[in-house]
C-alpha cells in the first residue's frame, strides 16, 4: 500500500506484470461489466429478433465491445495520472467535436448527434460527460475552500458545464444534457455548498422553471411533460410509449413471459426496444425475478465504483470515480424510471444494455479508468 | 501530481460517502417498489392489456344464400373473383420495385405509368395496407401471376367472393343487390335487426336480397390472429408460436332459395320486351306462384356487388327510364282499358246488366254539361257486354257506372280482385295502388264524388291506379273465377346441404266466387279480344291455347282537344301513351295469367299484348307438350277446334265470323277520352 512519489512520476508504461501482481488485480469492475454486457448482449438478441429496423443489430455491439476491450487495455497501460494531465485538453477536444456536430454532424429523427470520420459515427456527447468529469476533478482537485462553496467558487465551474450542455441541448440531445447537469450537482454536493448558495441556487432554479418550460423547451418536450403530468392527455401520442412500456413490464409479471417470447417488444408494440426501452424488453421476458436479479447487479457494480472512489489515494482519482459513478447512477436511475412511468419520457440509455456504440465505449471507458484507479499501486 | 496529504484530504471526504449509499439505496428501492408495483400488483391486468395488443379478432366472412329458380336453375351465385393487391412496404424493402412493376404491367396489360398512379394514390395510407391494383383478374392472369409470385414480393393474388348475377340483367329487380351498410343505416339497424352489423358490411338493400336478409346471411365466424404494433397479421412462421389457445369459429353460409319463377320465361320475356320501358308480370292462377317477373329497363348486380362505380350509379340514377325501380312493384299506373273488366264484373254481379243488355254508343256521351268520348269518334253502334268488352266500347262502361249505385260496387269488386292494396310479396317497396272510394275521397281531398268520376273510373281512368303485379293477380283471379291468392315468389327455403327449412304454399286471400254466368261473359268478352277480327289484339292470338285478354291505352298527359286523336307514334317519347295487357291462357283450366305494362309503347295491342303472348306462349309449350306442343296443336287444327269460341258450338256473335274488318284497325285500338280528371302515372 506504501509508494514513493518517484515511482508514480514514471510513466512509461511496464510491459507485462508479475504473477503476484496479477492475483492482487482488482477484477471486480471488469467481472461486472462482462456480466452486464453479457446480459445485455443476450437481451439485445431477443430484442433484435422483431422484425424491423433493430434486425440483427446484437452483432454491432459484440464488434463495438470489442473496440470498447481494446480501448481498456489501452487506459490500463497509463497511469491515471496522465489523464490528470490531460484533463482539460480532453474536455476542449471534446467541446471542438460537440461544435463539429452542430456544424457538420449527421441527423437522424431531426436531432444532429453524430459526427462521421469514415464509416465510423461516434456521438461526441457520451464521451463529453467523461471529459466533463476529469475536466471537474482537475479543476477541484487542488482546491481547499473549507466549509463549502459559495456563488463567485462556482462562477467557472458552472461555465465549464453550461458550455457543454449549451452544444448538447442545441444537438438537442435533452437526456444526456441532463445527466450531465446531475453529475454536475452531485459531484459539487459530494464536495460541498454552502447551504445559503443551495438555498439561493434552489429558489431560482424554482422561478426559472417556468421560463425554461416557456421558451427553453421544444414542443415535444413540452408534450412529453404535460402527458407525464396528466397520462389521459395523449393516449395515442407520447403517452403511447410510456403505456406500452409499462405493459410490457407488467405483463412480465413475477417470472417474466420466456426468453424471446415478450410479445410487447416482439411485435413491436414497444417502441425503441433496442435503446432506451431495453430494460422493458428484459423486463417483460425475466419478470420481477429477473428484474431484482439485474437491479442487484447494478447495485453491486455502483458500490464496487464507490468503494474505488472511496479507498482512492489522491482526490482527483477520488473526484474522477466519484464522478464516474454517478454518471452510471443517473443513468441506470432515470433510463429504469423513465422506463417504468415514475419520469417523462427522456433519451437516456440504460449502461451495457442499450444498444449504441458510444454509450457502450463511455461505460466501458469509465469502468477502465475506475479499474486503472482500483490498480493503481499494484500496476505501477 | 500527488502532492502529500492527499491520502488526509480523501479521508476527509469519506465520511462522505455514507450519504451517497443511503442515496443508492433509496432510489433502488424505488425502483424496486415500481417494479414490485407494475409486475406483482398490476402484473394481471397489464399482462391482460399486453393480450388485447396483439391478439386480434378477424371476421370470416360467411357465404350468402344462394337463389335458384323453380326448376333448380342457379340465378344468383357466389363465385370467387382474384384481385391484384400491392402492399408497398414489402415491395420497397424488396428493392425491385422497377421489375415488379414491369411485370405486373405486362400481365395484367397494364400500363406502368397507371399501376405507379395507383400506387401514388394511396401514398398518405400506411404502408402495410396492402393496394388493389386491378380487380376481377382473368383466370390467365391469376395463373401467370402465381408463377412469378415467389420473384415478386409484396404482390399477391387475393380471392374475394363476387355476387353474381349468373343471367345478367335478368330478373336483377326480383333479386336485388347487396351494398355496404353505411353510417345512416346503421343506427336503425341497431335497433331493429336481428343481427349485428358493423360499417362497411354486406346487406341486402334491395329486392329478395333485401328481404330475405336474415334468411340469405349466414352467421359470420371468426378467427384469432396475431397482430404487431402495426396491425400486420404475422407471417406463417412466426405464428403459433404465441397462438394454439385460440379457437376460432367457422362461418356458417346462409340459407338457399328455390323461386316460384321460371328462368326461361324470365327470358322469353325479356327477349319479347327488347329496347321497351315497363314491366312484365306472370302469375299461376291456381297458386299465386309468380312464375315472371321482369322490369325493364334492367341493370347487372354484379357490377354492385363489390361496390357501385361511381359513374355507373350516376348514370342509371339519371336515366329517364329509370333502371333502378322495380317497374313491377314500385310504380304505379292507370290501368286504362284494362280495367273495363272490372267494370263489366260488378255491372254483372250487382245485375245492374245482364248478358241482354245493349247500349248505343254514338261516340260520345252526355252528362251534365260535359260529354264522355268513345275512344272511336264515330262509335260502336249497339253493343252487348260481351262485344263491349271486345272492343273495348267507353260509352257501354259510363252506362254501366250510372246504373250502378255508386263507385263504390265498382271499388268493391276491385278489391275482392286484389287491387287498391298490397299484395304483400315477398319483396320490398310494394306500391300499394289506389281505387278510388267516395269514403276516400271524402278523407282524402275533402269533396263529395262527383258522377262523373264514376265514369271515369269505370275505363280505369281518374284516381285508379294499379302496379303491374296487381294487374296480373286480378286477370290470375278472374281467370280462376274469383279466388284470390296472395302471389308469392319464393317456393322454398333450404340449408347449403339441401336439407328443407321451410316451404311456401298457396295462400288465399279472397275467395268470393264470380256467378257461373258472369264467368262465362267475361270469358267470352276476353276471348274476343284476342281471338275474333273485332278484337283489339287479334293480331296476337295463339291458335290452340285459347289466349284471352284486355288490352289497355293510357294517356300518359292531358291532350288538348284537338291532339286527342293525333297518332301517337309522332309525340315525343315520354309523351306517347303506355300500352297495356292484362290476360290469361288456356281460357279454361287456366294455366297462367300475365299482366304487361309497356311505357309509352303508344298501343296496349301492339305494345304489350305481344309480349305476354311471348311468355304465355313459351310457358304452355315448356310445361303442357303434350297438349300444346308444337304436334299437339297441328293435331287440334285438323279437328277445326281453333278460332272458335270454346265453350259454344254455335256462333252467333257477328265479331267472331272472320274477315269482316280490315286488319288496320287493330292500330286504333281504344282510345281513352278526351281530357277528363286523371291521375297522371305518378312517379314517386
Amino acid at each position: 500500500m506504501q509508494y514513493t512519489s518517484m515511482e508514480m512520476e514514471d510513466f512509461r508504461p511496464r510491459v507485462g506484470m508479475a504473477e503476484e501482481d496479477l492475483r492482487k488485480f482488482n477484477w471486480n469492475l471488469l467481472i461486472l461489466q462482462t456480466i452486464l454486457f453479457g446480459i445485455g448482449i443476450w437481451n439485445l438478441i431477443s430484442a433484435s429478433g422483431a422484425q424491423d429496423k433493430s434486425f440483427g443489430l446484437y452483432k454491432t455491439q459484440l464488434i463495438w465491445f470489442a473496440i470498447g476491450l481494446c480501448m481498456t487495455a489501452v487506459v490500463l497501460l497509463f497511469h491515471y495520472s496522465l489523464l490528470s494531465r490531460l484533463a482539460y485538453i480532453i474536455y476542449f477536444a471534446n467541446i471542438i467535436l460537440l461544435v463539429l456536430v452542430l456544424v457538420a454532424g449527421k441527423s437522424t429523427l431531426g436531432a444532429k448527434r453524430w459526427v462521421g470520420f469514415g464509416s465510423l459515427r461516434i456521438q461526441p456527447s457520451e464521451f463529453m460527460k467523461i471529459s466533463m468529469v476529469l475536466c471537474m476533478a482537475k479543476y477541484f482537485e487542488s482546491d481547499r475552500t473549507v466549509g463549502g462553496y459559495g456563488f463567485r467558487d462556482l462562477i467557472l465551474p458552472g461555465l465549464l458545464l453550461a458550455v457543454p450542455v449549451g452544444l448538447i441541448i442545441l444537438q438537442p440531445d435533452l437526456g444526456t444534457a441532463l445527466i450531465l447537469i446531475f453529475t454536475f450537482c452531485s459531484m459539487l454536493l459530494f464536495l460541498g455548498v454552502r447551504t445559503r448558495t443551495l438555498a439561493i441556487i434552489g429558489i431560482c432554479g424554482a422561478l426559472a422553471a417556468p421560463m425554461v418550460y416557456q421558451f427553453g423547451l421544444k414542443d415535444y418536450q413540452r408534450q412529453r411533460l404535460i402527458s407525464f403530468v396528466d397520462p389521459s392527455s395523449d393516449m395515442r401520442g407520447s403517452n403511447y410509449n410510456r403505456r406500452q412500456s409499462q405493459v410490457a413490464i407488467g405483463s412480465g409479471q413475477l417470472l417474466g413471459k420466456g426468453y424471446k417470447k415478450g410479445t410487447q417488444s416482439q411485435l413491436n408494440f414497444l417502441p425503441e426496444h433496442h435503446t432506451d426501452f431495453i430494460f422493458a424488453v428484459f423486463s417483460e421476458e425475466h419478470g420481477f425475478m429477473g428484474c431484482t436479479i439485474l437491479l442487484v447487479i447494478y447495485l453491486v457494480f455502483l458500490t464496487q465504483g464507490l468503494s474505488v472512489a472511496y479507498t482512492s489515494n489522491d482526490k482527483f482519482a477520488m473526484l474522477v470515480s466519484l464522478g464516474i459513478c454517478m454518471i452510471y447512477f443517473w443513468h441506470t436511475f432515470v433510463n429504469m424510471a423513465m422506463v417504468m412511468g415514475l419520469l417523462p419520457v427522456v433519451g437516456v440509455p440504460l449502461p451495457f444494455l442499450s444498444y449504441g456504440g458510444s454509450a457502450l465505449i463511455t461505460s466501458m471507458l469509465g469502468v477502465a479508468i475506475l479499474t486503472n484507479i482500483a490498480n493503481k499501486k499494484l500496476m505501477f | 501530481m500527488a502532492f502529500l496529504g492527499q491520502e488526509q484530504q480523501v479521508r476527509e471526504y469519506q465520511d462522505r460517502f455514507k450519504y451517497l449509499n443511503a442515496g443508492l439505496a433509496i432510489a433502488f428501492s424505488i425502483l424496486l417498489l415500481q417494479l414490485l408495483n407494475l409486475q406483482i400488483l398490476q402484473g394481471d391486468s397489464l399482462k391482460v392489456a399486453s393480450e388485447e395488443n396483439r391478439i386480434k379478432r378477424v371476421k370470416i366472412a360467411a357465404p350468402r344464400g344462394m337463389i335458384f329458380d323453380r326448376t333448380g336453375k342457379l340465378l344468383l351465385d357466389n363465385r370467387p373473383a382474384f384481385d391484384l393487391e400491392v402492399i408497398p412496404q414489402y415491395l420497397k424493402e424488396s428493392k425491385r420495385i422497377e421489375e415488379t412493376i414491369a411485370i405486373v404491367s405486362r400481365i395484367t396489360k397494364t400500363p406502368p405509368a397507371e399501376i405507379r398512379k395507383i400506387l401514388l394514390r394511396a401514398k398518405h395510407q400506411p404502408a402495410y395496407l396492402p393496394i388493389k391494383i386491378k380487380t376481377d383478374l382473368s383466370r390467365d392472369e391469376v395463373a401467370e401471376l402465381k408463377s412469378w409470385q415467389i420473384a415478386m414480393p409484396g404482390v399477391s393474388v387475393e380471392m374475394e367472393i363476387k355476387r353474381t348475377n349468373v343471367y345478367g340483367d335478368l330478373a336483377s329487380h326480383m333479386l336485388g343487390y347487396i351494398g355496404e351498410v353505411n353510417a345512416t343505416e346503421l343506427p336503425i339497424l341497431q335497433k331493429t335487426a336481428t343481427r349485428r352489423y358493423k360499417l362497411g358490411d354486406s346487406i341486402g338493400k334491395f329486392g329478395l336480397e333485401q328481404k330475405m336478409e336474415d334468411t340469405l346471411r349466414g352467421e359470420d365466424g371468426e378467427e384469432w390472429v396475431e397482430v404487431d404494433a402495426l396491425g400486420r397479421r404475422k407471417l406463417e412462421k412466426y405464428r403459433g408460436r404465441f397462438l394454439a389457445e385460440n379457437q376460432g369459429k367457422s362461418a356458417i353460409p346462409g340459407r338457399n332459395l328455390t323461386l316460384t319463377v321460371d328462368q326461361d320465361l324470365q327470358a322469353a320475356a325479356a327477349k319479347a320486351f327488347g329496347e321497351k320501358v315497363g314491366s312484365v308480370v306472370a302469375i299461376d292462377p291456381n297458386t299465386g306462384e309468380i312464375l315472371a317477373m321482369l322490369s325493364r329497363p334492367s341493370f347487372d348486380p354484379t357490377e354492385f356487388s363489390r361496390g357501385i362505380p361511381a359513374e355507373l350509379w350516376k348514370r342509371l340514377l339519371e336515366n329517364e327510364n329509370k333502371p333502378l325501380r322495380d317497374k313491377t312493384i314500385m310504380d304505379h299506373y292507370s290501368p286504362g282499358s284494362v280495367f273495363k273488366t272490372i267494370t263489366a264484373i260488378a255491372g254483372l254481379q250487382e245485375k245492374v246488366i245482364d248478358e241482354h243488355t245493349k247500349f248505343h254508343c254514338s261516340g260520345s256521351l252526355r252528362l251534365g254539361n260535359r260529354v264522355y268520348h268513345c275512344w272511336k269518334k264515330e262509335g260502336h253502334g249497339e253493343v252487348d257486354v260481351v262485344n263491349a268488352i271486345t272492343k273495348s266500347c267507353d260509352v257501354f262502361f259510363y252506362r254501366v257506372a250510372q246504373k250502378l249505385k255508386s263507385v263504390d260496387d265498382i271499388a268493391s269488386w276491385a278489391f275482392h280482385l286484389g287491387l287498391g292494396k298490397k299484395t304483400d310479396i315477398n319483396l320490398p317497396r310494394e306500391t300499394s295502388g289506389l281505387i278510388p272510394t267516395e269514403a276516400w275521397k271524402m278523407k282524402r281531398i275533402g269533396q263529395e264524388w262527383t258522377a262523373g268520376e264514376t265514369l271515369s273510373v269505370a275505363i280505369g281512368q281518374s284516381y285508379v291506379l294499379t302496379t303491374a303485379l296487381q294487374l296480373a293477380n286480378t286477370y290470375a283471379s278472374i281467370a280462376n273465377g274469383g279466388t284470390f291468392f296472395r302471389p308469392f315468389l319464393i317456393k322454398k327455403i333450404t340449408t347449403v346441404d339441401g336439407e328443407l327449412v321451410k316451404d311456401f304454399s298457396p295462400e288465399v286471400l279472397d275467395q268470393t266466387r264470380l256467378d257461373p254466368k258472369t264467368y262465362e261473359l267475361i270469358q267470352k268478352g276476353l276471348w274476343g279480344v284476342v281471338n275474333t277480327p273485332n278484337g283489339t289484339a287479334f293480331a296476337q292470338r295463339l291458335p290452340g291455347m285459347d289466349f284471352v285478354g284486355k288490352t289497355g291505352t293510357v294517356q300518359v298527359m292531358s291532350l288538348a282537344a284537338n291532339k286527342i286523336y293525333q297518332k301517337c307514334e309522332n309525340m315525343k317519347f315520354r309523351q306517347r301513351h303506355h300500352g297495356m295487357f292484362a290476360g290469361f291462357a288456356p281460357m279454361h283450366d287456366p294455366k297462367i295469367a300475365v299482366a304487361v305494362i309497356a311505357e309509352h309503347a303508344c298501343h296496349g295491342s301492339s305494345g304489350a299484348a305481344p309480349i305476354a303472348r311471348a311468355v304465355i306462349k313459351t310457358y304452355l309449350e315448356k310445361y303442357f307438350p303434350e297438349r300444346y306442343g308444337e304436334k299437339a296443336l297441328e293435331v287440334q287444327g285438323k279437328a277445326g277446334t281453333i278460332g272458335v269460341f270454346p265453350i259454344r258450338a254455335d256462333v252467333e256473335d257477328e265479331d267472331v265470323v272472320p274477315g269482316i274488318q280490315n286488319s288496320s284497325m287493330h292500330d286504333d285500338d281504344d282510345e281513352p277520352v278526351a281530357p277528363q280528371p286523371q291521375i297522371k302515372r305518378t312517379e314517386d
